[in-house]
């Protein structure tokens, strides 16, 4: 196995703000949103109507088609509306909006263990499905859709993703630390599924105390091992894990399956060993509230549909007389930026950073022209030429970019902007230039049909 | 809490801390070593071209972006860089006008006339200098120390002599202000540990320039040979600061492997075959502008469409290396290494022969000028003490004159009849002019000849003519002494008309080779 992927770079790691703070309970007072689409695929549909009573656990609404999630209601209350809110893209999306009642109340049928030695693998499947599961890494590709590839005997490694190579976040840290011989479990019930796997858990090693956590917990199982990985963004991207543990690279238009892997976060995993032991459906998961603007940073166990207004209030609010200039959901490389914090927090959000500066605007002014220095292909996972799309774009020569560059191989990681001297937007027109590839590619399909 | 905006943008939303005059920074603090050392040997006169090439880049700059409106770039630190650079490539004799010169014209038109920073299409500390090597060639290549006319050091190799590897390694030696190869790799290879300046160029530039000249320089892989070429005529200064320059060299790996090989391989062609100065600087323009050809056709592909990556995703073994390198690059390569083992071979299997013919050659134009003499006879101790002059200018008074070789005359039964000394004096006025003088034991001159002459046909070329030639012949005198004509006296020489430079060349070398004589030859103090 190689040591680590080919390029990368190391963004400062800001985990020491939150990296000490204990994984805390937060149950949300106020209503609860839930979007109908906050995974990969269609939008699920709503099972209950307004003034319908729910309980904890109880599906509200089901998965439309093969790629989607059903949606799990995380408290007890009445419908209040299903409606368009505004959610973290920005777009205004169809939501079920609870009226929270406070008490929490279960749904039946939840919370008792379960004996797992005789299960079969379509009992697994069904369950992981039932509970709604999603990948927590922040993609939220459906997860009983992974787990059944084509051909699950070609399946040679299941990857715990453990790596959490974003800055400020620590939440999975914390978790592995908790959770560990339950996060482990959670890979033997996936490998059932996979005759021919072996389980790797990849941790960074900027996580000490997690990698000798989940080492313990493999003690005397054959077939899992922990992989310690040298700290270096994007070394938790689904591709650079798979590089390292299969030292295979392969193209975007192919699935990890394809060449013999399936990756999940470490909190899927939690996910499928609660939803399989303990038949409970997926409502909450942990996140990191962190950055120099919050009062107590903090690492939560949430439940979805949660604002992220209440879970900022949760970790004491705003540093005094500081101004919130930026509040990003998820990590700083690949975390979207929010409009308002009165938006619900999805099944995959694993941070919420609010920070009193915004590089972007300080790189902004910072910006001059590119130097072909080429220190973006250096640290390009994909091994691409970023400083080269980034011409092709400019001079609106997209048949080199697609063709001769392989410019829509890239995975948004942000690296290249980041190490940019001059401070150009790389990953930013690469964004744009890919959605208006595919956006006229789409126009083009539609036209050809008429 | 207050609603306050909050700003909406697009990810990443971290940077990293360097930034374009951080860079730019690190490389002008990388020059510095190689600036104090060359101030310091050179003195005063350099340190004010360095002054004066960096006030004039950064202040050309500065008055273009106020000029035009444009936003502030004078501070970004490149044409800093660049007013170094240029400096630093500078003789420290050149006049004070020639950095100011060649800074604006670098900045100006090399520079923001291309649109700036990142746009120009070759390097501007080289245009600059090339420039002015063009532009007022007679000073720039004027290399003076403590007032007196030097060689570089590669121009005392291309002629054949020794150099000093030691001086010129720690810039004593001579040649421009940025001469010292020791400061020059001091800086270089920090800005490669720190990653700021790519391996693959330098490296690529040194290889392919030693590797070319070993090939081809007609001296095999001697190390002595080949490290007075590398540590002269700009090669580290080259490869490290001006090759890697980032808007004229290409960005991908291979890109920059070929465009450092290019480099290499067109200054070692330059310097064997062309004008021995300033092969490198030419190389390395040409090489620039090859530059957006090699961008646009050498473009490697992403890992997961290389050949590896495809085997691995079908679940093939590893391709082995051997298999993985085209057949026609091993094919190209094992052809040059033969051919470059059997040159060498060739070289030092012959290297006796000929010079045995050489002097055997020698020896028939020695007769013409020692007529008495039947054998000429080589001293190891001779030799030797012309090779300690290390190449250097022959004493005061004779211009460019070099000793090249001086060898003894003997009569049938071995007793000594007189000697001849070989001269090259390089102020012809086409080029480098090598003679012959025989000086019998009576201390008159028994005649010269031209070895190496190519003066002006119908002019200069008349020095070879017996009437020019035979007024040296016969006479018994300290020096000779050039008129324009009207030559009376025992020691005076009619110079040729319209060709003074060839005349006056002739007479110092001829002077010279007297002077070895009297000083060297005759008092014997050459014998152990």
């Amino acid at each position: 196995m190689k040591t680590t992927f080919r390029g990368g770079a190391h963004p400062k790691e800001r985990k020491d703000l939150s990296e000490n703070a204990a994984l805390l309970v937060f149950d949300a007072k106020g209503e609860m949103v839930f979007p109908l689409g906050q995974h990969i695929g269609k939008p699920a549909k709503p099972v209950v109507k307004r003034g319908d009573p729910v309980l904890v656990g109880q599906r509200i609404a089901e998965a439309d088609g093969f790629v989607s999630a059903h949606i799990i209601s995380s408290c007890s209350g009445k419908v209040k509306a299903i409606e368009k809110r505004r959610t973290i893209s920005g777009a205004m999306l169809e939501c079920v909006v609870i009226e929270n009642d406070g008490l929490y109340t279960m749904a039946e049928g939840i919370g008792e263990k379960h004996d797992i030695s005789g299960i079969t693998k379509e009992e697994i499947l069904s369950l992981v499905k039932e509970a709604g599961i999603v990948g927590l890494g922040g993609a939220g590709f459906p997860t009983a859709v992974k787990l059944a590839p084509r051909e699950p005997d070609k399946i040679k490694y299941v990857i715990a993703n453990g790596v959490e190579c974003e800055p400020y976040l620590t939440c999975n840290d914390q978790l592995m630390q908790l959770k560990a011989a339950e996060i482990v479990e959670g890979l033997e019930i996936t490998l059932k599924l996979f005759p021919n796997a072996v389980g790797v858990i990849g941790i960074e090693r900027n996580k000490p105390k997690a990698i000798e956590a989940m080492r313990k917990a493999c003690q005397g199982k054959e077939k899992i091992s922990v992989l310690d990985l040298p700290t270096k963004y994007p070394q938790g991207g689904e591709r650079s894990l798979i590089q390292v543990v299969a030292g295979v690279d392969f193209p975007t238009s192919k699935l990890p399956a394809d060449v013999g892997c399936i990756v999940d976060n470490v909190g899927t995993l939690y996910a499928i060993y609660r939803a399989v032991v303990y038949h409970e459906p997926l409502f909450s998961h942990v996140m990191t509230v962190s950055g120099d603007a919050v009062k107590n940073p903090a690492n939560l166990i949430v439940r979805d549909g949660t604002s992220f207004r209440e879970i900022m209030e949760e970790c004491g609010g705003l540093k005094e007389g500081v101004t919130l200039k930026k509040a990003l959901v998820g990590g700083p490389m690949m975390g979207l930026t929010l409009s308002s914090l009165d938006i619900p927090i999805h099944k995959t959000t694993n941070g919420l950073l609010l920070l009193s500066q915004d590089e972007n605007e300080i790189a902004e002014a910072q910006m001059t022209a590119c130097l072909h220095c080429g220190r973006c292909t250096t640290v390009c996972p994909q091994g691409l030429m970023p400083q080269m799309m980034a011409e092709a774009a400019e001079r609106g020569n997209l048949e080199r970019y697609e063709k001769k560059l392989y410019g829509l191989e890239c995975i948004a990681c942000g690296t290249c902007t980041y190490i940019c001297p001059a401070k150009r937007p790389l990953t930013q027109v690469f964004k744009q230039v890919k959605s208006e590839i595919l956006a006229a590619r789409r126009a083009a399909a539609a036209g050809g049909k008429k | 809490m207050s609603n306050a905006v909050l700003n909406i943008s697009s990810g990443p939303h971290a940077r990293d801390r360097w930034t374009t005059r951080f860079i730019m920074l690190m490389v002008a603090a990388a020059l510095l070593p190689a600036t104090i050392v060359g101030i310091a040997v050179n003195g005063v006169h350099a340190g004010l071209i360095v002054l004066l090439s960096v006030v004039s880049a950064v202040g050309t700059e500065f008055v273009f972006d106020t000029l035009c409106h444009k936003p502030k770039t004078y501070l970004d630190g490149s044409a800093l860089v660049t007013g170094l650079l240029l400096a630093l490539s500078l003789s420290p004799s050149t006049p004070l006008y020639a950095p100011v010169i060649g800074a604006i014209f670098a900045i100006l038109i090399a520079k923001l006339c291309f649109g700036g920073l990142g746009k120009n299409f070759i390097n501007p500390a080289l245009a600059g200098r090339c420039f002015l090597l063009i532009s007022f060639g007679k000073d720039m290549t004027n290399f003076e120390i403590d007032g007196v006319s030097t060689a570089t050091p590669i121009a005392v190799l291309a002629e054949g002599h020794a150099v000093d590897i030691t001086k010129m390694f720690l810039g004593t030696g001579g040649g421009v202000i940025g001469a010292s190869i020791l400061a020059l790799l001091v800086g270089g290879l920090v800005l490669w540990a720190m990653d700021i300046i790519h391996g693959q160029i330098w490296i690529s530039v040194i290889v392919g320039f030693t590797v070319f000249m070993g090939l081809f320089g007609g001296q095999g892989f001697d190390p002595y040979f080949l490290l007075a070429h590398l540590c002269g005529g700009g090669v580290v200064m080259g490869a490290f600061f001006m090759a890697t320059d980032y808007t004229t060299s290409p960005v991908s790996r291979l890109g920059q492997t070929v465009y450092g090989v290019m480099i290499g391989v067109l200054g070692a062609l330059f310097r064997i075959y062309g004008s021995a100065a300033d092969s490198f600087s030419y190389s390395i323009i040409i090489a620039n502008l090859f530059t957006p050809l090699i961008e646009t056709y050498i473009v490697p592909k992403p890992f997961a469409y290389r050949k590896a990556a495809i085997a691995a995703q079908n679940g093939e073994e590893k391709v082995p290396l051997l298999k993985r390198i085209p057949k026609p690059v091993i094919t190209l390569a094992v052809i040059t290494l033969l051919a470059g083992v059997a040159l060498s071979g060739v070289y030092s299997a012959t290297k006796d022969i000929i010079a045995k013919q050489k002097r055997a050659e020698a020896a028939a134009s020695y007769k013409a000028v020692l007529p008495q003499a039947e054998e000429f006879v080589y001293s190891d101790a001779l030799d030797e003490l012309i090779a300690d002059m290390g190449g250097e200018i022959y004493s005061n008074g004779y211009g460019k004159s070099y000793i090249r070789e001086a060898v003894i005359g003997t009569n049938a039964s071995g007793e000594i009849v007189g000697y001849v000394v070989s001269v090259t004096n390089g102020d012809g006025y086409k080029g480098d002019i090598t003679l012959s003088v025989g000086i019998s034991l009576d201390d008159s001159v028994s005649g010269i000849s031209f070895t190496e002459i190519s003066e002006t046909p119908g002019l200069g070329m008349k020095a070879t003519e017996p009437e020019f030639m035979n007024q040296f012949s016969g006479k018994n005198v300290e020096s000779f002494v050039l008129l324009k004509s009207g030559a009376a006296a025992e020691n005076e020489i009619d110079g040729l008309s319209g060709a003074t430079f060839t005349s006056r060349a002739v007479v110092n070398g001829v002077n010279a080779g007297l002077s070895f004589y009297h000083n060297v030859l005759k008092g014997g103090t050459w014998i152990e």
